[in-house]
């Protein structure tokens, strides 16, 4: 009687919490809109090599050959950029060619092919090409170039997988022998950012053949490519960068099995390998020949809770489950450490928006008693989607099940299999799994994945308040009412989207202990997938 | 109890662990100290002898228990699926044995086609197409197996059918169920039974291959070969995760082959008169 | 001679049926994969409008049948077609790998055969020996463990801890026969354990059966020794059933090494058809069954030849 009573209180309190909350939610909406300021990156050639991001230890050492694995490779490999959809592809991609930015280690971007990229309103940019870069074919950089690489995602033959970012591009035109405009459809203050993905990597105006050529201006020029076995590169001699790359050859290859890419790291066959799982890390730094990387990042897994289903369309059902979710259990016992807990939103802790206020949602049986009763669910059956294309969800699916067991219901694991799972399962059970790849703007993310009418609404979700919110801070120039407007949105999300994130995935990469230069780019493994221009082999 | 007793010793070693993993497989779930998919300890891969007997699989379950689940998947699909897939290709075989060659032809065209599909990748599409579940690995394993065998028993029936007696029972008109059934499946069902076995084996090897491309039973439960292919990261620090439940793999194979064995090597003594 | 030839004729008549079969079959069985190429081109990122598209740019929007013999026409006519996932023609993917799938399938023939062959023929010579317990031991632990397993114990034994061969089987384009032996030796020496110890009991098993049938014992009893026995009376009517059993063993070798091929990263035909599966990329996926089909029948028909030859009885009977 007592505890129930207890319980009850605690409850409450969760209420009153989420009211005042609701009132917070309000002012920073109202202020919206209201304050534009001039906002983007802007700087000469001469700054950049101070903010470059590495911090040589020690002098770079030039040539050598390695050996690089990824964890997939098949005849669906690409050369072309939109069609760039596994990390094989994007480290592909980075070798062969440059984006008008790049990522850096901070979750932001720096100018890359860019030399200027600015905007008053976060609609019109403003693009100043770096002059003297040269495709490997000899051809010069122009703006037209980036007209063309940009506006090919819209055409549907191109089957670009960047296609709902580029769909924000209203027109794209030359303005100079070295400038062109973005104009988008809507402010977005994220382009920068967004244009550094591989996908919006730049091709030379015209090119349609991919199959069997590459010409980009990237570090490492195209020398052999064969689909499902192997990408030779060899060092591109007038790559922008002065100085760089260093490496005289890198061969990109996948090995899809885990065991094998640690076991061909540890013999020397490869030099570097991408996603090392947590429990390798200990044999991989015990052999002294190899030694592992790790990136804090914002990759997660998630269980979805349709809302457009039962019984997950059930607030207290939803609830019940997030607090199921043994967070700490599964950073300890599924990633050995290697993973951020996580607070049921996509925003990780190292994000300069993170909402550091909320509070952490604790693992808590009692609780998810208490609502899964309110909702009338106690003793059901509810049968949940897991697969090892969402890396993690089918031993995250058996601890759910044992607490499950602990709450009074019964969840019944169906494991399927990964290929085919995004197209045959993700979204469309009312309990299954979702992994979601790191996206540096948060706007992108919520975009993609929260917004009401967003393409891959996982949960199908729909909040009104929370599309307010992200549309004002799309164009919100005040850095102070943004952030309030971000940490809004992280609390909608938490208290009442369907989905469950328990924890933040951290990268492993593995590499041989010669290997140098290399840093942790929170966008992906092997320095957001970029590595190639960065590492050198020392003797 | 006399074909126990005149059982050379290695088939009566055969049917001693054969009767020890049936009764693992029966009642090992009840056996089980922990909760197959419970996560007893922090430490992973622990070794034999410490808190838990056979040390802590890749997330810290307890191995013992798992095996002692796990071995019933091991031993009934198996099991199960290699009779299927013997009976069937066994009598298909002698209906084409005793058939007309025209009727021969076309069975065993079409059994040409089922068996030129590899079998992992027959797996692959069916479970991609219906989710894997225990029933469909039954089925999967029995269909892929089938063919196989009805080659081999159609080569024996085939080598029997004209040898003279079949002959001379043909002439002297008997029916065709009366060659196939007393004529020619006594002589072929020697070499069958070996056959049995080696499919036995062949189906624990195709569920933990499929286990391998993260097809065979769904998780949490896991056959023993699942077992292995999870565990497969601490067989450098020879954890027992991966090690017992491979020699478990091991025993139930050799045990049912050697049972097998003795039980036709006599038989084929008693045939000999010796 | 003039028998054989015959049934060879007749054989590639009846392989054409087969491999028809084959066809159909595996359209079907395709045709139930849920989802399709355009979905898993699209992936995670398909919007419904830009999969209706790519779908119709596929073709898929025919009706199956129609595209059944679209495609079988094409065939016919030289063309495999063109793969879905990478524009590239069929037949350009699959050469590229079938001469690394033979090449690593005859090593192992090469080894694991005559291998086999000793051990089933002497086993049965020695039929309940030591020798021949030994040996059936022996070949049931061998066959009893998961390739995978053995893969990865010959990976840490020989690359890892000793580091004498590649952990991967690549062959360099200057490859001399040192580098060929380093790249093959750990994937040849999986598959033969696996396959040789299959045969090798098949093997035992004929030669046994014929050791125990009445004419043998006669030959025996007349005092032909043992040897002369197995080698001129048991074996050639063993004959059929062992190169039936050496047969599917070896057709094993093309489509069935997938695990194999993941292990030691070896670009050969049987993990190409995996990502056929994977891509739903239907043209390759077809083609690739056909040829696992064709190289089957190539099979079959060297067996039964084989057959024919050693047992003359079967010759009017054929």
């Amino acid at each position: 009687m007592t505890n129930k009573l207890l319980q009850a209180a605690a409850m409450q309190k969760v209420a009153e919490q989420h009211s005042g909350s609701r009132r917070a939610l309000l002012k920073s909406l109202g202020a919206a809109g209201l304050v534009t300021a001039a906002s983007g990156l802007a700087l000469p050639a001469h700054v950049l090599a101070q903010m470059s991001n590495e911090q040589p230890p020690a002098k770079p050492r030039y040539g050598g050959r390695i050996r690089v694995a990824t964890n997939s490779m098949s005849t669906k490999d690409t050369l072309d950029p939109a069609k760039a959809s596994l990390s094989t592809d994007y480290v592909r991609i980075y070798m062969v060619y440059s984006g008008l930015t790049q990522f850096n280690r901070e979750l932001g971007a720096d100018p890359a092919l860019a030399e200027t990229f600015e905007s008053e309103d976060q609609q019109n940019w403003q693009v100043t090409l770096r002059s003297g870069v040269t495709f490997h074919d000899g051809k010069s950089l122009t703006p037209q170039d980036v007209v063309y690489s940009l506006l090919r995602h819209k055409d549907p033959a191109v089957t670009s997988r960047a296609a709902p970012i580029a769909a924000q591009f209203k027109e794209v035109v030359v303005t100079g022998p070295m400038s062109l405009r973005i104009t988008l459809h809507a402010p977005n203050a994220d382009l920068p950012v967004m244009l550094a993905s591989s996908n919006f990597c730049i091709v030379a105006d015209g090119t349609t053949d991919f199959s069997q050529t590459a010409n980009g201006t990237g570090p490492y020029r195209l020398k052999e490519f064969s689909a499902g076995v192997r990408t030779v590169g060899e060092k591109n001699p007038n790559f922008w960068k002065p100085g760089k790359p260093y490496l005289d050859e890198i061969e990109l290859v996948g090995i899809a099995d885990e065991s094998s890419r640690v076991n061909a790291l540890l013999s020397g066959d490869i030099q570097m390998a991408l996603a090392i799982n947590p429990r390798s890390t200990k044999r991989v730094r015990r052999s002294g020949t190899a030694d592992i990387m790790q990136t804090e990042s914002s990759l997660y897994t998630n269980l979805i809770m349709r809302q457009d289903a039962y019984p997950t369309n059930n607030p207290d059902f939803v609830l019940a489950v997030k607090y199921m979710m043994n967070r700490e259990l599964i950073q300890r016992a599924l990633f050995r450490g290697y993973a951020t807990i996580a607070n049921d939103h996509p925003v990780a802790p190292s994000h300069k928006y993170f909402n550091h206020e909320l509070p952490q949602r604790p693992y808590d049986i009692d609780r998810a008693k208490y609502h899964l009763k309110k909702a009338g669910l106690t003793g059901a059956r509810v049968p949940v989607f897991a697969s090892p294309a969402a890396e993690g969800s089918v031993d995250m699916a058996a601890l759910l099940q044992l607490s499950g067991i602990e709450a009074g219901m019964h969840f019944g694991i169906n494991r399927v299999p990964a290929d085919g799972y995004w197209s045959n399962h993700w979204m469309k059970h009312p309990l299954g799994f979702g992994n979601i790849n790191p996206r540096v703007s948060l706007d992108e993310l919520f975009s993609l994945f929260y917004k009401s009418d967003a393409p891959w609404n996982e949960s199908g979700w729909n909040n009104p308040q929370f599309d307010q919110l992200l549309a004002a801070a799309r164009g919100e120039g005040d850095e102070a009412k943004r952030k309030q407007m971000y940490w809004d949105m992280q609390e909608l999300i938490s208290e009442q989207c369907g989905t469950s994130i328990p924890v933040f995935m951290n990268l492993i990469d593995g590499h041989d202990k010669r290997i140098k230069g290399n840093f942790p780019i929170p966008t992906g493994g092997l320095m957001g997938y970029s590595f190639a221009e960065y590492v050198w082999l020392d003797a | 109890m006399n074909v126990l007793k005149s059982m050379p010793l290695s088939g009566k070693l055969g049917a001693l662990l054969v009767v020890f993993w049936v009764f693992i497989a029966v009642f090992g779930p009840w056996l089980a100290p922990h909760s197959a998919s419970e996560i007893v300890a922090y430490d992973v891969f622990e070794p034999i002898g410490g808190d838990y007997l056979l040390g802590t699989d890749y997330i810290g379950r307890d191995v013992f228990s798992r095996i002692l689940d796990g071995t019933r998947f091991t031993i009934f699909i198996p099991l199960l699926a290699a009779a299927l897939a013997c009976s069937a290709g066994t009598l298909i075989a002698l209906f084409s044995a005793v058939s007309g060659p025209r009727t021969d032809e076309v069975i065993s065209r079409f059994m040409d086609a089922l068996i030129s599909i590899p079998s992992k990748i027959f797996s692959l599409v069916m479970i991609a197409a219906f989710g894997s579940s225990v029933p469909l690995l039954l089925t999967i394993t029995a269909i892929s197996y089938m063919p196989g065998s009805f080659r081999i028993a159609r080569a024996l029936a085939v080598n029997v059918a004209n040898m003279d007696f079949v002959t001379v029972a043909r002439t002297r008109g008997e029916s065709r169920l009366y060659l196939a059934v007393k004529e020619i499946l006594p002589n072929i069902l020697h070499p069958m039974l070996a056959d049995f076995g080696l499919r036995f084996v062949f189906v624990v090897l195709l569920l933990s291959s499929l286990s391998f491309l993260g097809l065979g039973v769904q998780p949490p439960e896991a056959d023993l070969g699942s077992l292995v292919r999870e565990n497969i990261s601490g067989l450098a620090e020879g954890a027992p995760a991966v090690i017992i439940p491979a020699i478990a793999i091991a025993t139930i194979t050799i045990a049912v082959n050697l049972l097998i064995d003795s039980l036709r090597g006599g038989a084929t003594y008693a045939a000999r008169g010796k | 001679m003039k028998v054989i030839f015959q049934l060879i004729i007749k054989r590639i008549g009846l392989s054409i049926i087969t491999l028809l079969i084959v066809s159909a079959v595996v359209f079907f069985i395709a045709n139930l994969l849920p989802g399709d190429a355009a979905q898993e081109m699209l992936g995670q990122s398909a919007t419904p409008e830009a999969v209706a598209e790519l779908r119709e740019a596929y073709g898929l929007n025919d009706p199956p049948m129609l595209r059944y013999a679209k495609w079988l026409g094409g065939l016919l006519s030289g063309d495999a077609g063109t793969s879905l996932a990478n524009a590239r023609p069929v037949s350009e993917l699959i050469s590229s790998r079938l001469s690394q799938s033979l090449m690593l399938a005859g090593f192992t023939a090469l080894l694991a055969v005559p291998f086999a062959m000793v051990l089933g023929i002497v086993a049965a010579m020695y039929s309940g020996s030591r020798i021949d317990k030994a040996m059936n031991i022996f070949t049931l632990s061998m066959v009893a463990v998961p390739e995978f397993l053995l893969a990865t114990i010959f990976v840490l034994i020989f690359a890892v801890e000793l580091n004498w061969l590649p952990s991967l089987s690549y062959i360099p384009a200057d490859a001399g026969v040192y580098d060929y032996f380093r790249a093959f030796a750990m994937p040849v020496a999986t598959l033969c354990i696996v396959l040789s110890a299959q045969m090798a009991r098949m093997t035992r098993a004929a030669v046994l059966e014929q050791l125990s049938q009445p004419y043998v014992e006669m030959a025996l009893l007349k005092g032909s020794p043992l040897s002369r026995a197995v080698l001129r009376h048991a074996l050639p009517n063993a004959v059929g059933p062992i190169v039936n059993a050496v047969a599917l063993s070896l057709s094993y070798l093309l489509g069935g090494v997938v695990i194999v091929e993941v292990i030691f990263n070896y670009p050969g035909v049987a993990s190409l058809m995996v990502d056929a599966v994977t891509n739903r990329d239907m043209p390759l996926l077809q083609a690739c069954a056909m040829l696992f089909c064709t190289g089957y029948l190539i099979l079959v028909l060297i067996a039964d030849i084989s057959a024919i030859v050693a047992n003359p009885k079967l010759r009017t009977g054929g």
